[in-house]
């Protein structure tokens, strides 16, 4: 398990693959994060990466956050804010 | 940097029960089109027959009494870390890189791979080649009609094969293969008789078999949508934006998204996607292509679902690339 965020090891999520090195792997991080943060604004949810940790934090307006482990798990937690799932076809 | 691909590839052979899988794979095992597999055989009687006709592999097992989609389910989870921890165990003979899966006639394919790619373990050591749907000429008609299963299986196949073609004429063969393509229109077909090949009729003009509505299975037909990231502009970095939508689609529309494929240029090489319904397979990096190669597929992804409109997928796409961009 890892000492910083609890998660127990796991093989990498689809959508972490895509860098061979750690600069490459990081930089993808922060663009995604970037832009879950343009598609979220709408609905008054934000996220963070704070890169020297794993996992990508979702937060509400109300002071809610929470750690998800993959983007996965963060889609999960927009809809458990929202109520309803994050539908990417209503993006406009 | 590649690494090269070191995970056992899993072949699966899935279809209606006496469809012709053990006929088919026996043959190929006589051929040896896999090389050296380890063959692992389910069946639902637990009188296991198959696995005595099967001779040419390199290891074989039985699960027997039951299917592994439901009350196999922990026996072939044990067996396949079995075989995953003898293979990693082993240092002096070579290594077995294939596994050949003969599932029973009621097992339904996309459930299996749910499985294994939810038990960490196997996530690790197995990766899907392609699955094989063995569909009967004479009676695969009249399964897709009433067995919700037949068209599952059918829905969840990278190859279709059609087997006893010489006992049935024309005419059916054509109809038969035209609604395979409209159940599964991604799927590519291939004939066999004894497990030999043999060539398809031309059936682009066949029209398909109306299918009734299924108690669990809705009658909406799939359809498939190619998106070629290069058309969006995004000079080949849309990774981080094409993952993210996908992921959002597979959350948000996995259930009506039966099959996603295809593979997409990335800062770290070139990425075989696939899904399954809603599950994503470990992706594989595929090696770099020759400079000379002919222009490829590359960053073209199919989609196949039910309810998919294609200008709407795109438009779609193309707002969550423009806001990456922004």
């Amino acid at each position: 398990m890892c000492s910083a965020c609890g998660f127990p090891p796991s093989v990498g999520h689809w959508t972490d693959a895509g860098g061979q090195t750690p600069t490459e792997r990081l930089r993808i991080r922060f663009a995604r994060v970037a832009l879950l943060n343009e598609l979220l604004k709408p609905l008054g949810i934000g996220a963070r990466d704070l890169g020297a940790q794993p996992g990508i934090q979702v937060f509400n307006g109300m002071g809610q956050t929470k750690l998800c482990q993959t983007l996965e798990e963060a889609w999960d937690q927009v809809e458990l804010f929202t109520g309803t799932p994050f539908d990417p076809l209503t993006v406009v | 940097m590649n690494f090269e691909e070191n995970r056992l590839r899993l072949t699966i052979i899935g279809g209606f029960l006496g469809a012709g899988k053990s006929t088919w794979l026996r043959h190929q095992l006589f051929e040896k089109t896999y090389d050296q597999p380890h063959v692992i055989v389910n069946e639902v009687a637990s009188h296991a027959v198959d696995d005595t006709l099967l001779e040419g592999a390199r290891c074989l097992d039985v699960l027997a009494g039951g299917c592994v989609c439901c009350d196999q389910k922990e026996q072939m989870i044990a067996l396949l870390h079995r075989i995953c921890n003898d293979r990693s165990s082993t240092q002096d003979t070579p290594q077995t890189r294939q596994l050949v899966f003969e599932m029973s006639g009621v097992a339904d394919p996309g459930q299996v791979l749910t499985t294994i790619k939810n038990d960490p373990i196997l996530n690790r050591h197995i990766i899907l080649e392609e699955i094989i749907v063995v569909v009967d000429a004479l009676h695969g008609l009249d399964q897709l009609r009433t067995e919700p299963l037949s068209r599952r299986q059918i829905e969840a196949a990278d190859q279709i094969l059609i087997t006893k073609t010489d006992n049935c004429d024309e005419q059916t063969l054509e109809t038969l293969l035209a609604t395979l393509r409209q159940v599964n229109p991604a799927s590519e077909h291939r004939a066999s008789v004894f497990g030999v090949e043999k060539t398809l009729p031309d059936a682009s003009s066949a029209q398909p078999a109306q299918l009734p509505k299924l108690d669990d299975l809705t009658d909406e037909p799939l359809l498939s949508c190619s998106l070629n990231l290069d058309e969006f502009g995004t000079n080949g970095n849309s990774w981080v934006s094409f993952s993210v939508w996908l992921s959002a689609m597979l959350h948000t529309h996995g259930s009506q998204m039966v099959r996603v494929k295809g593979v997409v240029r990335t800062p770290g090489g070139r990425l075989l996607l696939q899904s399954v319904r809603k599950v994503m397979q470990a992706p594989e990096i595929l090696p770099d292509l020759p400079e000379s190669a002919e222009p490829s597929s590359d960053n073209t992804i199919v989609l196949i679902g039910r309810g998919m409109n294609q200008e709407r997928i795109h438009k779609s796409l193309h707002h969550v690339i423009t806001k990456a961009a922004n």
